[in-house]
């Protein structure tokens, strides 16, 4: 069976002002349907410029991107809307502040004609664990985990496959992040998605994703399994050096010492 | 606290409708907080009612002329405010204009911003050669001096009152555009408009449903402050002679009549000048009190 | 004897549906030491930092039983007084380098501002001790970043000149809020080096703002937990594991960890007491 995304060779260069960044040079990935992938990297790694190059969101220069073996149509169509759906790091910059949750979720189906817009509001707040009476608040009458609850209810609307995930999380409090990520956890088993998740956080991906690729400068520069990124077995000294930087989210908490 | 607040401040709304209320109620406690906003508010109103209730407020006949009691000064029993030469009652006369300077002032305030909004929104949407194209027309029409390109227009056109509103329209828009370009550029490229593109929504539906709410408050904003500017170019217009034409108690056409007794009859055009100072001033006191309601930058807190 | 002191703070927020109590009766002292101050977004840590240089806009209301900064009662001086200790002797260290720099000046330029007005030296020592600051904080060429404008500056540079720009006067307490959540992780690792460094070698007293409980307890000397505008629990940072407030421990839980299960992480409960005083 061949992989759901394949990315091949995969360049991005940004042009500005007569410069021109290139924040993707030559990635290569593929990941099979339903399994769980992860981009760590520093910022300016690239790592959250491939998902948006997949969502034809950042120019690409080079390389093919292929979903199902098939290569994206540019601009990216409705079909690839419905298969394919993003999750924003802020949710505080994702959700339209003028429009009422209600008015957000309801979006989509609009867009693509489909009905029952009622049930399918109130069952979509359901699954991601909101009380329905929130229906028709603004974003800021909403916390910042409520929001990114919003925000994956959101891109479940249209019931994709694969879900680009760009640090979910990173704005959000410990416990509210320990809260999405299990959401997104139980969402992914329940309805059999994909997962494409960038985190500069090495115990998030840890925790989420079965491979990892390590990025800097644009630039791959190791593919690990999670036995070796826990084992701490990479072969390149940057993804060792990242790894030492994040030592202490290895750190056991109180409780479970003196199992 | 009444049924009716509390059914505004619920903090879970049961429709959109509720919501929504509930919001504008919110911006109207802002709002009445601000002193000096009510009474931009409360000189609006005012104007409105006596604008409505014309013939209640106003003891005479604005187009009666009495020459026995021409220029008759303010206090006279029966004139308040004086007479003008004709010995038509000014008092009458100003409330009377009320409703002309009021027609022309909403007329504008429902072309002029919507078709900024909708030139600039699009600009700025698309980028690229559609702003150039854009946003270079509308550089032109910001080159002329906005008085003398409605005197132009007028002066195709012919006098009278729709084309003195068509005149003010057609140079008041172009500030809009460029109010609504800028915004559109820092809304263009944030999170929320990436995800309604990414649910395949096509150009139109983003730039309607959520460019332009973005945009809204400060091209409100902007229409509550060029309001004054409106009745100003509407009174010059008049005062010229290329807009309302007499008899018709238009306040610049009023001011423009007293020209001629400035020295010695001085409330002949004092006291509509007067008028046209205290509306502009109501309009931005308004403006001023809305910008600190509306501006999504001190709202979204 | 203690640099800070603090009795009962309470910081009060006049809104539209009545008054929002963001901190409420906070306790503490400071000596020449690193105190964190942790908790989840909305727990008043920010609050409590900013209140102590009196940086809290109406509608908000600082109250306090006691707020001393070296025998200087905060509460009483005036406006213009508080400025003068603004930057000499109280500094803070904001999030967001990029909110903190005037994007319209080159950075010397915004090094030097405050020595050439306040201090009254040359323009040259102004110079000299605005590169030293830059040195202090590993800045490979201050030659150069002297000449910049901010935004030619990565996150971690211009955290770095913030915190530079704080050092110059050489206060007595800075107060730090959340000065690396915005960088890299390797970077981070500097900038904390270089604040412990300072608290070393200049005997400053330091408040670390922070939400993430590991980086505090590994960095600072004790620790101040906060929730919902109070302090739940005070401890030694090296007694953090050993936390017992439910609060502190269900933080500390709910972190996900490299090699760590796959299992649902254990979420905070917040039905306890506690959650609700």
């Amino acid at each position: 069976m061949s992989d759901l995304i394949e990315i091949e060779d995969l360049s991005v260069t940004f042009r500005a002002h007569g410069r021109t960044v290139r924040a993707v040079q030559s990635v290569s990935l593929r990941v099979p349907a339903q399994a769980s992938f992860g981009l760590v990297g520093e910022s300016g790694s690239g790592k959250s410029t491939i998902l948006r190059a997949i969502c034809g969101l950042a120019p690409v220069s080079g390389g093919a991107i292929r979903i199902g073996g098939q290569p994206l149509r540019s601009p990216r169509d409705k079909a690839f809307a419905a298969r394919v759906q993003m999750v924003f790091q802020d949710p505080y910059a994702s959700l339209h502040p003028r429009h009422t949750i209600d008015h957000t979720l309801s979006e989509p189906l609009a867009i693509h004609g489909i009905g029952e817009t009622d049930a399918r509001v109130v069952r979509a707040l359901t699954d991601v664990g909101l009380p329905t009476s929130f229906r028709f608040r603004y974003p800021h009458q909403l916390s910042g985990g409520q929001r990114q609850r919003v925000a994956i209810a959101r891109a479940l609307m249209l019931e994709p496959e694969i879900l680009l995930l760009d640090e979910p999380t990173s704005a959000l409090d410990a416990s509210v992040q320990a809260e999405v990520l299990n959401l997104l956890n139980r969402l992914r088993t329940e309805r059999g998605l994909t997962f494409l998740m960038v985190s500069h956080d090495l115990a998030v991906i840890d925790h989420m994703c079965d491979r990892v690729l390590v990025m800097q400068n644009g630039r791959a520069v190791e593919e690990l399994a999670r036995d070796d990124l826990a084992q701490a077995r990479m072969k390149t000294a940057y993804a060792q050096s990242l790894f030492a930087a994040s030592a202490d989210r290895m750190l056991d908490p109180a409780g479970k010492e003196t199992r | 606290m009444t049924a009716l607040t509390l059914w505004l401040t619920d903090p879970n709304p049961s429709s959109r409708r509720q919501a929504r209320l509930g919001q504008a109620w919110l911006a109207w406690l802002r709002l009445r907080r601000n002193p000096l906003a009510m009474l931009g508010l409360f000189i609006i109103a005012a104007l409105c009612l006596l604008a409505a209730a014309a013939p209640v407020f106003a003891p005479q006949d604005p187009f009666a002329q009495n020459l026995a009691e021409r220029l008759l000064p303010p206090g006279t029993p029966g004139h308040w405010l004086g007479t003008d030469d004709f010995g038509r009652d000014i008092w009458s006369r100003i409330v009377h204009g009320a409703r002309i300077t009021l027609s022309i002032v909403a007329l504008v305030a429902v072309t002029a911003p919507v078709i900024g909004l909708l030139i600039g929104t699009v600009a700025g949407y698309f980028g690229g050669w559609v702003d150039t194209v854009l946003m270079r027309i509308t550089d032109i029409f910001l080159a002329f001096p906005r008085l003398i390109l409605a005197l132009a227009l007028v002066a195709v056109l012919g006098p009278g009152v729709q084309n003195a509103v068509l005149a003010i329209a057609l140079t008041a828009w172009p500030p809009y555009a460029r109010v609504a370009r800028a915004e559109t550029l820092t809304v263009r490229n944030s999170d929320y408009i990436a995800a309604v593109r990414l649910q395949g929504a096509g150009a139109g539906r983003i730039i309607w449903g959520h460019v332009v709410p973005m945009c809204l408050p400060s091209v409100i904003i902007r229409v509550t402050l060029d309001m004054a500017g409106v009745i100003l170019i509407a009174a010059g217009l008049g005062f010229l002679g290329l807009g309302v034409q007499p008899p018709l108690p238009e306040w610049g056409l009023m001011i423009s009549s007293g020209r001629k007794f400035l020295f010695e009859q001085w409330w002949v055009a004092t006291m509509p000048g007067l008028a046209i100072f205290t509306v502009s001033l109501g309009f931005n006191l308004l403006g001023d009190g809305l910008r600190d309601v509306l501006d999504p930058r001190s709202a979204s807190r | 004897m203690s640099l800070l002191q603090i009795e009962n703070l309470r910081v009060t927020f006049a809104t539209e549906t009545g008054p929002v109590e963001a901190v409420r009766g906070v306790s503490f002292s400071l000596g020449r030491e690193r105190l964190g101050i942790v908790g989840e977004s909305g727990s008043g840590k920010t609050i409590t930092g900013r209140s102590v240089l009196r940086l809290i806009r109406p509608p908000g209301r600082i109250e306090a039983d006691r707020m001393t900064f070296d025998g200087i009662d905060l509460l009483k001086v005036s406006e213009k007084q508080m400025r003068a200790l603004r930057g000499p002797r109280l500094a803070m260290v904001m999030q967001d380098p990029k909110y903190s720099l005037n994007p319209v000046m080159r950075i010397g330029a915004q090094l030097t501002e405050g020595l050439l007005r306040r201090d009254r030296i040359s323009r040259a020592e102004a110079r000299q001790r605005a590169i030293a600051a830059l040195e202090a904080v590993q800045i490979r060429d201050p030659e150069r970043v002297m000449e910049a404008w901010p935004h030619e500056l990565s996150g971690g540079m211009g955290q770095r000149v913030m915190i530079a720009m704080m050092l110059i006067p050489e206060p007595d307490l800075l107060i730090a809020d959340e000065p690396t959540s915005a960088l890299d992780v390797t970077v981070q690792a500097e900038v904390l080096s270089i604040l412990d460094d300072l608290v070393k070698s200049r005997g400053m007293g330091l408040i670390f703002i922070s939400h993430d409980l590991r980086l505090v307890a590994r960095f600072c000397d004790r620790v101040l937990v906060m929730y919902r505008g109070r302090i739940v629990e005070e401890l030694a940072a090296h007694d953090l594991m050993a936390a017992k407030h439910p609060y502190t421990q269900g933080l500390l839980n709910c972190l996900p960890r490299i090699g760590g299960p796959r299992a649902p992480l254990p979420g905070l409960d917040r039905t306890g007491d506690w959650a609700h005083v």
